[in-house]
């Protein structure tokens, strides 16, 4: 049998390596196996050569993946043939060698260790890098690749082990007869770590298998052999308790009393439970299979250099003149192919030699930038790097709108919920209608980077403390705690067992998943302390929710956050968290949390299936409100005071029924007509109170709100033409602001502030002078042209609404207005013509750049941060997918939740 | 303006409004010496002034608008000629840029942070590693301001990660509850359900506990967000169940706003109306409270602001100093416009060095009458502390504004020359004078740090800090 391991295929995203696999040719029909490089290659000398896939039923993949290498701990995968240690070849942190005791009855190739008799083979050390590890996350993978020798050793006998004897462990893996056991020590199992979870009679057979045990922070645990899940169970309780002292060995237990005997070809240990489509990828890839994170795969150095430094570099320091509109010098750095072509003078990268390029040459000598602070020296570094190192260009275009957060756009916040959530949480929780005392008490959440979601600057003050601890009395007494404890708990006593069960039931509701050991001692310890006063159970119960409802796990949307810096799949409740908060705006009902216990939503199948089910449900319509609201500051609306003497009508009641009227027509377009989200900008009706429509200048056809077509009405249609939007440009309409606000929330542009010499204060009208014509002289001036050019003409085709949205054909000093303008997608060198303001709102919504920057303001709100350069392209993919179902807001939702984006944790390193 | 001056013994009498249980009061005012610590601590403040002088107008010494600081200028050293223009950030708002750069030297980071911590926050973790003594206010934010569209504008406190260090309190009778007022719970003389409730409270501060320590699943920064949290719910503690009792004299809540706050405050960037009356009104009692604040140890770190970075107000009124009418305030008729076309602000871009700008010398002036008011309550009989000097003398009060005189048309030149002064902060520092410092604002707070013990430094992590001996005593 021959294979070819081929070449290494790796996806650079952010410049990280994300998920390298080797692809692998099949030369004749008996190659079966991945080999490390290395190994022996011919298996007929080697009878134990494992099937990683059944020939008869599983066709050898054609890209067979690395093994998976995040969060390894240890990995011995005897590629010695001799000696006494066995090597841990994980290459994580300080090595957890093993010796090798009585080495007569072992017998070692390479690949495989074959245990003949009785011995141990264990740590010389506390397996402290493990233990840690594990008491950390909460999580444990344990994987082998074995052979047993035969059927009937019991005790179980040891394969792997984390122990100090026969009673006392922190993990076993282990043989009983044809069955393999799996123990796990935590705060809820006994030290001996039972109930152990033990796979099927006859499922161990006398061959090479692959073997997984896993448990996640959820108590979910699993055997799984040969990449199929065999057996599960919960193991409650967090490993907290773990002892720090015990070593790990293999093939006996650590007093010698459970010997194995059999052959290992690998063993490894993680501190995270791998998904089961992790396991299968290292079931595919066999014990020989490299790890995929340890392999050094070759990454072009100028293909980073040029994502991570030079493309945010040209677009802070360069763009402003060397894009495509301004193509100062006939130069646009933004695109690779004007780029290389150069401007007037020639090009100005030479790819591979920094010392005949012009672009180099000026950046060095601090000639360019012209505007702005020169480049610092490593600045200068990066790009002569980046162009010796060929000039690599791996974007399509460099977008400045992606680096406008910059890099800590990725920073990891816990998100504390939003007074909306929190008042959502409540009523689903505990079915308690809190909003007029939580909007009363609690601070505002305030706005930041657009909307007012964004975990960093959501923070806390007394006040909050002194609100949470006020709602939490006012929503218990509202509540009848006796019937809603009998929910979870038919117990009514206040021992110790009954309160314990009832805690735990209760509290993996109200927190959104599984309590640990110490909290299930925390709140306890209320109820120890109500009949301690002589206090009943409908008294500790009450208290109890009390504590809960101020808990962390209930103002926070707790998630672990903790591993080595790259990232993980999100643990099951902290999915069904996300996908309800970011679906609904709040907790998880019991059908997701049911799910999340059976640890179904490690499937993207289950998971795209609950969220089609969430998105069809009301709460995802009062959630997508919450987006729009905030998205266009409705808020604001309630702050209007224009001049009274320039609008002696104005209604104040008017601003309450803007609101309502965007709100409607987002419900009408998004869910009632499911029309694309770019809808929002031309579709041709809307919904006014009386007092609005005849403020708009239509027929009132009722007082309250009702639905006027517009598609006969001049001018209005689209989200643009409502007052809620037409009012940011103030009381002299301005151009700026609105241009600007079309600018930055549909082109996703970006330009520059005025330099604080100019005076900003919009210039006045008068007969003769339009706000249009005060824009073009804004555009005709050298000075403010190239910048004004980008987003002015933007809010030309609204120049008939005045400030507060009433539609004109003349303004006050009788000059007529116009509607006609041109509009410039970023990107773009050419401007494109409009006649009519209907005209532009087509153009708007036809527009692929505005239904990206949609995508992007509504993935930001979902994921309560602004984004960055490392999420640029999971957006985009998102985007492709939202596109492909349709544009629609739930199929962009749903695009969203099945991304990485909320799949999977960014980690920190921990030390 | 009717504001009686407030301090520990007119607290005692009430300040004009509703009577509030204050648990703290007997803790704070009766408690020999009313609450000044035996040893001075060590305190850090911001003060913060918008839209700045132009430095021409600095070099004019206490003969112009600087004259209200004249009767403090032994316990100040002004600083002139301070550069702030690494603060600069391309594609942003040049208010935004050196209002986040006052008391930072960081070009802000976003919308709602500073690019890195503000002085009085590196000072305090120095200091109180472990946090402030209990029941204390850890880090006080106030002001009187109506600039809202990016707090930098307004909030002069940072974390190091950039955050605000405390929400700010825009009202005064906000921040007299911040300091001083009791939390929703605790009014409760049943000693059972007292019990019961405590218990409560301190699964709370369990759950928090964990989450901030060793085991906790969170990264740095969420973990600094719940320690947050944590340090607040010990306050509330503090304040629900170790001070007991309510005092017969407890004093009044002062009186509502009449000014506008929040949202309406910022009519989409239009401008507000606004009396010298109504402003001076609310700035003092917001001063005089958060001075209360300091004299009574109940913070000592934080920021206060006295209208924001790019202010916006159409402000009227006669403006007198020493008794005598200095100027007639009518921006809005003088500007001949509305909206933000009328509002103060214009003021500082028509600035024209060889023209009087009488208008915004008036502005200047007042805001500077404005901000010794508040230094004069940290330095009169009140303010006196155990070692013979004032608070002002013995603390870190740095006063800076956002520059932004719109002289010119060069950046560089618009975030050079920003204002600054400092206390003596116990005798490190030189007071006395007016020096030209002609260095960075970022060497100025370096050295500042690095005078009053802390090691960490503000700044690119490499960058080598140049010490600007001028500043030290």
């Amino acid at each position: 049998m021959k294979s070819v391991s081929g070449f290494v295929v790796s996806v650079i995203l952010g410049g990280l390596l994300v998920f390298p696999v080797r692809t692998v040719f099949a030369v004749d029909d008996a190659a079966q196996l991945p080999q490390r490089s290395g190994a022996a290659t011919d298996n007929r000398e080697r009878p134990d050569t494992p099937r990683s896939a059944d020939p008869q039923t599983s066709p050898l993949p054609q890209t067979t993946p690395l093994r998976v290498g995040r969060n390894l701990q240890v990995l011995y995968d005897f590629g010695t043939d001799a000696g006494s240690r066995v090597k841990d070849r994980s290459g994580v942190g300080p090595p957890l060698d093993l010796l090798i005791e009585n080495a007569q009855q072992v017998r070692r190739s390479q690949g495989a260790l074959e245990i003949r008799g009785k011995t141990l083979i264990r740590s010389d050390k506390p397996a402290r890098k493990i233990i840690n590890a594990v008491r950390r996350s909460g999580e444990i993978s344990v994987e082998a690749w074995v052979r047993t020798a035969r059927l009937n050793q019991e005790g179980p006998a040891r394969i792997v082990t984390l122990s100090q004897d026969a009673r006392q462990r922190n993990f076993t893996l282990g043989q009983e007869g044809d069955q393999l056991q799996a123990r796990l020590r935590s705060t809820k199992t006994s030290v001996n770590g039972i109930p152990a979870v033990d796979s099927p009679r006859k499922s161990l057979v006398p061959r090479r298998i692959h073997v997984v045990y896993t448990r996640n922070r959820s108590g979910q645990a699993a055997l799984h052999i040969d990449g199929r899940r065999r057996a599960a169970r919960r193991v409650s309780g967090d490993l907290s308790n773990w002892n720090a002292n015990y070593r790990l060995a293999l093939a006996n237990e650590l007093n010698r009393e459970r010997p194995w005997q059999g052959t290992l070809y690998l063993v490894a240990v993680y501190n995270r439970a791998l998904t089961p489509s992790e396991i299968a990828q290292n079931f595919q890839a066999g014990p020989g299979a490299g790890t995929g994170e340890l392999v050094q795969v070759p990454v072009n150095p100028g293909q980073r250099i040029f994502e991570q430094r030079v493309a945010p570099l040209l677009a802070r320091s360069c763009l402003e003149c060397h894009d495509a509109v301004a193509n100062k010098g006939g130069l646009n750095l933004s695109r690779k192919a004007t780029a290389l072509r150069g401007g007037k003078n020639g090009p100005v990268i030479v790819p591979g030699k920094s010392s005949v390029s012009r672009l180099w040459r000026l950046v060095q000598s601090g000639a360019m930038p012209q505007r702005g602070d020169p480049l610092s020296p490593m600045e200068k570094s990066d790009i002569r790097r980046w162009i010796d190192s060929g000039a690599p260009w791996s974007l399509d275009a460099i977008d400045p709108a992606v680096y406008a957060h910059g890099r800590r756009a990725a920073d990891v916040w816990v998100q504390r919920l939003t007074i909306p959530e929190y008042i959502e949480t409540v009523r689903r929780t505990v079915g308690v209608d809190i909003t007029e005392p939580a909007r009363r008490l609690l601070p505002p959440d305030l706005r930041a980077d657009g909307f007012s979601n964004t975990a960093y600057n959501l923070n806390v003050d007394l006040k909050h403390v002194d609100a949470y601890a006020q709602l939490a009395e006012r929503i218990v007494a509202q509540m009848n705690v006796v019937d809603f404890a009998g929910k979870y708990h038919k117990g009514r006593k206040l021992t110790d067992d009954n309160m314990r069960a009832l805690i735990a039931k209760m509290g993996k509701w109200l927190l959104r998943g599984p309590l640990e050991e110490h909290e299930l001692t925390t709140y306890r310890g209320i109820s120890t302390t109500v009949a301690s006063a002589g206090g009943d159970f409908e008294e500790a119960v009450r208290y109890i929710i009390q504590a809960m409802l101020q808990s962390p796990r209930f103002i926070y949307r707790i998630e672990n956050q903790r591993g080595d810096g790259t990232e993980w799949p999100i643990g099951d409740h902290e999915l069904a968290c996300r996908l309800s908060y970011i679906l609904w705006g709040g907790p998880p009902d019991r059908e997701l949390i049911k799910l999340a216990d059976a640890g179904e939503l490690q499937d993207r199948t289950r998971v795209a299936e609950q969220a089609a089910r969430m998105l069809k449900n009301d709460r995802a319509v009062q959630r997508s409100t919450q987006f729009i609201h905030q998205w266009l500051d409705l808020d604001r609306l309630h702050d209007l005071q224009p001049n009274p003497r320039r609008f002696p009508n104005w209604d104040q009641r008017l601003a309450a029924d803007m609101q309502d009227e965007t709100r409607t027509f987002f419900k009408e377009v998004i869910w009632k007509q499911q029309q694309p989200i770019s809808g929002l900008l031309n579709a041709q009706i809307t919904f006014a109170s009386g007092r609005l429509a005849a403020h708009y200048g239509l027929q009132p056809k009722a007082d309250g709100l009702t639905r006027y077509d517009l598609s006969q009405v001049p001018g209005r249609g689209g989200l643009l033409t409502q007052g809620s939007v037409l009012t940011v440009g103030g009381d002299e309409a301005s151009m700026v602001t609105r241009g600007l606000f079309v600018l930055h929330n549909l082109l996703r542009g970006t330009v520059n502030d005025p330099p604080p010499c100019v005076d900003t204060a919009p210039v006045p009208t008068k007969a003769g002078l339009t706000q249009r014509g005060i824009a073009e002289a804004r555009i005709a001036n050298v000075s403010c042209g190239a910048c004004h050019v980008k987003f002015e003409p933007l809010a030309f085709g609204l120049e008939k609404f005045d400030g507060l949205g009433a539609y004109h054909k003349a303004d006050e000093h009788g000059n007529a207005l116009r509607e006609d303008g041109n509009i410039l997608f970023p990107g773009r060198d050419k401007p494109v013509d409009y006649k009519t303001s209907a005209e532009l709102m087509n153009l708007l919504a036809s527009s692929q750049r505005v239904r990206e920057s949609l995508t992007w303001k509504v993935t930001q709100f979902a994921l309560g941060r602004p984004l960055g350069p490392t999420d640029a392209r999971i957006v985009a993919k998102i985007h492709q997918a939202a596109e492909r179902d349709g544009g629609t807001y739930a199929s962009l939702m749903q695009a969203i939740v099945m991304s990485d984006l909320v799949l999977m944790t960014r980690t920190e390193k921990t030390q | 303006m009717n504001q009686p001056r407030i301090n520990r013994r007119t607290a005692l009498k009430g300040l004009g409004g509703v009577t509030i249980g204050l648990p703290l009061l007997e803790e704070m005012l009766y408690s020999a010496p009313a609450a000044a610590p035996a040893s001075v601590p060590v305190r850090a403040f911001n003060v913060f002034f918008g839209l700045g002088i132009p430095a021409p107008l600095q070099t004019e010494g206490f003969q112009g608008v600087l004259e209200p600081l004249k009767p403090l200028r032994d316990k100040l050293l002004i600083m002139r000629n301070v550069d702030q223009v690494r603060c600069d950030q391309k594609g942003i708002n040049a208010h935004f840029d050196g209002a986040s750069g006052a008391f930072t030297a960081t070009p802000p980071d976003g919308e709602a942070r500073s690019g890195g911590a503000s002085i009085d926050q590196m000072i305090r973790r120095t200091h109180y590693p472990q946090g402030m003594p209990a029941g204390m206010v850890p880090t006080l934010v106030g002001g009187t301001y109506f600039r809202r569209s990016r707090v930098s504008r307004y909030v002069h406190s940072y974390n190091p990660d950039g955050t605000v260090a405390a929400t700010i309190q825009e009202r005064p009778r906000d921040l007299f509850e911040r300091v001083f007022g009791a939390v929703g719970v605790p009014d409760d003389n049943n000693e059972r359900r007292r019990r019961l409730k405590r218990s409560v409270l301190d699964s709370v501060v369990d759950q928090y506990k964990f989450f901030t320590g060793a085991n906790s699943p969170l990264g740095a920064r969420s973990r600094a967000r719940v320690g947050d949290h944590l340090e607040r719910i010990r306050e509330f503690e503090q304040r629900a169940y170790t001070i007991k009792g309510r005092h017969p004299q407890a004093p009044k809540l002062p009186p509502r706003s009449d000014v506008a706050h929040e949202g309406k405050a910022d009519p989409g960037g239009e401008g507000i109306d606004i009396t010298l009356d109504e402003l001076v009104t609310e700035w003092r009692l917001m001063a005089d409270l958060y001075a209360l604040a300091i004299q009574c140890d109940r913070t000592r770190f934080g920021a206060i602001t006295f209208l924001a970075a790019g202010e916006r107000i159409r402000l009227t009124g006669e403006y007198k100093y020493a008794g005598q009418t200095r100027y007639q305030f009518d921006d809005a008729a003088q500007l001949k416009a509305s909206g933000s076309q009328g509002c103060s602000h214009e003021w500082w871009h028509r600035f024209n060095e060889k023209k009087k700008n009488e208008q915004l010398r008036a502005h200047a002036h007042m805001k500077m009458r404005e901000v010794a008011w508040f230094l004069k309550r940290l330095d009169g009989p009140e303010s006196l502390e155990a070692n013979g000097k004032s608070i002002l003398e013995n603390s870190l009060i740095t006063i800076s504004t956002e520059s932004g005189d719109g002289r010119h048309s060069d950046v560089k030149r618009e975030l050079s020359g920003v204002f600054h002064a400092i206390s003596g902060a116990g005798g490190r520092f030189k007071t006395g004078q007016i020096v030209d410092i002609g260095a960075e604002g970022l060497d100025v707070y370096n050295t500042l740090l690095e005078a009053m013990g802390v090691t960490q430094r503000l700044g690119p992590p490499r960058r080598e800090m140049r010490d600007v001996a001028a500043i030290r005593a």
